[in-house]
């Protein structure tokens, strides 16, 4: 789609994200064995053909860069634009502390989006897990005339926040703040709007320092008359602001359905290669329902488990319910369950450690225990 | 810019003794080994060992090769300066040029190629032998040893010699006579199919024995012989480690029976990666009654039956109930419920029907053999495959 140009928001790490965003943000959190959640929203795009897209960060962000790189797995590695990192620039409040809002997020690389030659912009979140097929929401958008239109979920997520409430006409007549359930629809916080619009509702914010998208942004929009429509995504979508939402929507991937929602073969969720071999299974190996990415060595027992590139299970280890990041170890006769353990940690020989599905143990980076 | 050595990749035969797994692509383009595809192991050996021009020789179904190679990425061999050429034959001014007719003669058609990048040394490689080398040593050695060709030999026993070319060398260690699939062999050298020529000198040969009517333009037939002839020197590089000629179903099935092996080649040795170009899919899936014993499993996959003994390639489905033993199954292969698969090859994308038994236990009879299914088949339900069966359509069986 060549009118749209694309923007994500990977600046966020919700504060209950603990340990796992010691390092990184939300957007690059690894995901299902071999993902990290940015990958959504860039795939999302690229499988709509948008090619150009900025995305936002503020700070922490070594490993997103590491990840996302030119741009090339998304096919945004172009000679002319393509995948931009935009991180602050322009006024000096935006590089203390944290981004309060979108809007702020917004403002803080405005002069980026002045330049955006494309009419449509597509905000998307990076830390969504949702495969969103865009294709048929930006021909809605080009045919509703509505100068937003906002994706909304056919159900209420988790970590939903906002919804909408639909008039008789079929457009937004109210949108709803820190509302969980009840009436109207459940925001994804995903937006296709008029680049001119976007920056109208910018200079208003700015002009009386307000920084949220959706309560002041949407409100004012709204406020002044204008025409909002929604696009209803269908399938799985969960936000990731906690370890408990990023455990239990890792585990929903054991599931079939839910998993083949998110990785549907026609819309592939693209990332980072990494080289790979295949993963070996050991004579007394045992795996069910897992998920086991490649260049692992399995000698050990895995149940309900997902296990991510290049780590070793050695024989006699169990693990059950638990969450393995690239390149662990765990030793001889160790048990794991319910534990996050985050890349290159090592369980040594012996080892147990037991926490609960409502509070999974994560284990910070590298550690050897 | 005068490249130190660059690497042409004979990966031209149709390769007829893999049958039903040949019939729309090449050999070097088969997969092997989970991840991987046979042509990956060269690539990624000249990845490696520094070299980065590599031209690809072929003049059989070349459209899977093509789009496989591309640009060469994924083994890093996008530079701007040299890089990875799929050469086809051509015709040039007034019709000349034809079908490569030996492996000599494909170089030698392909002069322009090499010249362009003026090189001091060719590697001469082959497209389907299976193993990890450090090119660069072995240049040291030809270039320390002023060979005007350096081969690149196994030892093999003495029985075995007699299925390989044989180098016979002198007392100050550089080759004295080459002997085709000796009777009665002198020596336990056996050329591997990998040389390493001082260009203008192997160009001086070409020239020659493509005039000459009664050569079969053939390096092992031809060229060596012809260079011995001429005095030159000829120098044996001693290659130790895992290396396979998977020319044949029993030998790629057994080359990839030794995938299982991390003793007889190390796949997940991080100094000597073997780089392939793979789809992006979820990591495999184990299902509640899943058994895997013994077998390497590629991403993308499905498994919820017993799977001992195997090599399983890409978003493979081994349903519930089914059975896979001693089996190589090639991309996206499916056994359904039920179904079983044993010392069997499934192509690429084929469907093992319900209830459907490929292949057989070895009886120790003579007639015993790997079954195979061609790519693309569905296998109705019920069906009976033998073993050394070759089946190429879904009529058939």
């Amino acid at each position: 789609m060549l009118d749209f140009h694309g923007i994500v928001f990977a600046y966020r790490a919700a504060p209950a994200l603990g340990e796992l965003v010691s390092h990184r943000t939300a957007a690059s959190l690894p995901f299902c064995g071999r993902y990290r959640l940015i990958n959504f929203p860039l795939s999302s795009m690229m499988n709509a053909g948008i090619r150009d897209v900025g995305v936002i960060m503020q700070r922490d962000y070594q490993s997103l860069l590491d990840h996302l790189g030119s741009g090339k797995p998304w096919d945004m590695s172009r000679k002319s634009r393509g995948l931009r990192i935009l991180p602050p620039f322009g006024l000096p409040e935006y590089h203390k502390g944290n981004y309060a809002g979108t809007m702020e997020a917004l403002l803080a690389v405005s002069a980026y989006i002045r330049d955006i030659p494309q009419k449509h912009i597509v905000l998307m979140l990076g830390d969504l897990v949702a495969n969103i097929d865009l294709q048929p929401i930006l021909e809605q958008h080009l045919r509703s005339g509505a100068a937003i239109t906002a994706i909304c979920a056919d159900h209420t997520p988790a970590g939903a926040r906002h919804r909408f409430v639909l008039g008789e006409d079929g457009f937004v007549k109210e949108a709803l703040y820190d509302v969980k359930d009840g009436e109207g629809l459940s925001s994804l916080e995903g937006y296709v709007i008029e680049k001119e619009t976007l920056l109208h509702l910018m200079e208003q914010c700015h002009a009386h320092n307000y920084y949220r998208f959706h309560r002041d942004g949407i409100g004012l929009f709204l406020a002044e008359g204008g025409k909002m429509d929604v696009a209803v995504h269908e399938g799985y979508a969960e936000m990731i602001h906690s370890v408990e939402d990023y455990y239990h929507a890792s585990r929903d991937m054991l599931d079939p359905a839910k998993r083949h929602q998110v990785f549907p073969a026609d819309r592939p969720v693209r990332t980072k290669n990494h080289e790979g071999v295949s993963t070996y299974y050991g004579e007394h190996a045992v795996s069910r329902n897992s998920l086991v990415a490649d260049n692992c060595i399995i000698e050990g027992e895995v149940e309900n488990s997902i296990v991510f590139s290049g780590v070793r299970i050695r024989e006699g280890a169990k693990l059950k319910n638990c969450i393995v990041f690239r390149n662990c170890v765990i030793g001889e006769n160790a048990e794991l369950n319910c534990v996050i353990s985050d890349k290159d940690c090592s369980f040594a020989p012996g080892t147990v450690l037991c926490g609960s599905e409502s509070l999974p143990i994560v284990v910070g980076k590298g550690k050897k225990i | 810019m005068k490249k130190t050595c660059i690497a042409m990749l004979l990966a031209g035969g149709q390769g007829s003794r893999l049958y039903a797994l040949t019939q729309q692509a090449a050999k070097p383009s088969v997969p092997f080994g989970g991840k991987y595809r046979i042509i990956d192991f060269p690539l990624s050996n000249c990845a490696n060992s520094g070299i980065d021009t590599v031209g690809v020789l072929t003049q059989y179904r070349p459209l899977q090769l093509n789009s496989y190679i591309g640009n060469g990425q994924p083994w890093d061999l996008d530079v701007t300066e040299g890089g990875v050429y799929i050469l086809p034959p051509y015709l040039g001014a007034n019709e000349q040029g034809s079908w490569f007719t030996g492996t000599a003669n494909a170089i030698f058609q392909n002069m322009a190629f090499i010249e362009h990048y003026n090189p001091e040394n060719v590697l001469i490689l082959s497209g389907d032998h299976i193993y990890k080398m450090n090119y660069a040593d072995m240049l040291r050695e030809h270039i320390e040893k002023d060979a005007a060709c350096t081969i690149s030999v196994l030892t093999v026993s003495l029985e075995e010699a007699t299925r390989f070319g044989i180098m016979n060398v002198g007392e100050d260690g550089y080759v004295n006579e080459f002997e085709e699939k000796p009777k009665h062999p002198k020596s336990n050298l056996a050329s591997m199919g990998v040389y390493i020529f001082n260009w203008p000198k192997l160009r001086q040969y070409l020239i020659e024995d493509d005039a000459d009517p009664n050569s079969s333009k053939d390096f092992g037939k031809n060229i060596i012989p012809k260079m011995l002839a001429a005095g030159e020197k000829l120098w044996p590089y001693r290659f130790q480690g895992y290396w396979r000629d998977v020319g044949t179903i029993t030998s790629l099935w057994d080359a990839n029976m030794d995938m299982l092996s991390t003793t007889l080649i190390n796949l997940y040795d991080p100094e000597w990666p073997i780089a392939s170009r793979s789809p992006i899919c979820p990591p495999h899936y184990t299902g509640p009654d899943a058994e895997i014993i013994h077998s390497i499993v590629t991403e993308g996959c499905e498994i919820d039956g017993h799977v001992e003994n195997s090599v399983l390639s890409s978003s493979v489905r081994v349903e519930k109930g089914a059975r896979v033993h001693y089996s190589v199954l090639m991309p996206g292969a499916v056994v359904e419920e039920g179904a079983t698969v044993e010392y069997a090859i499934v192509g690429e994308n084929t469907v093992i029907g319900k209830g459907a038994h490929v292949g057989a236990e070895p009886d120790g009879s003579d007639s015993w053999g790997v079954a195979t299914c061609g790519p693309d088949l569905n296998i109705r339900p019920g069906a009976q495959v033998p073993a050394s069966a070759m089946i190429y359509t879904s009529e058939e069986v």
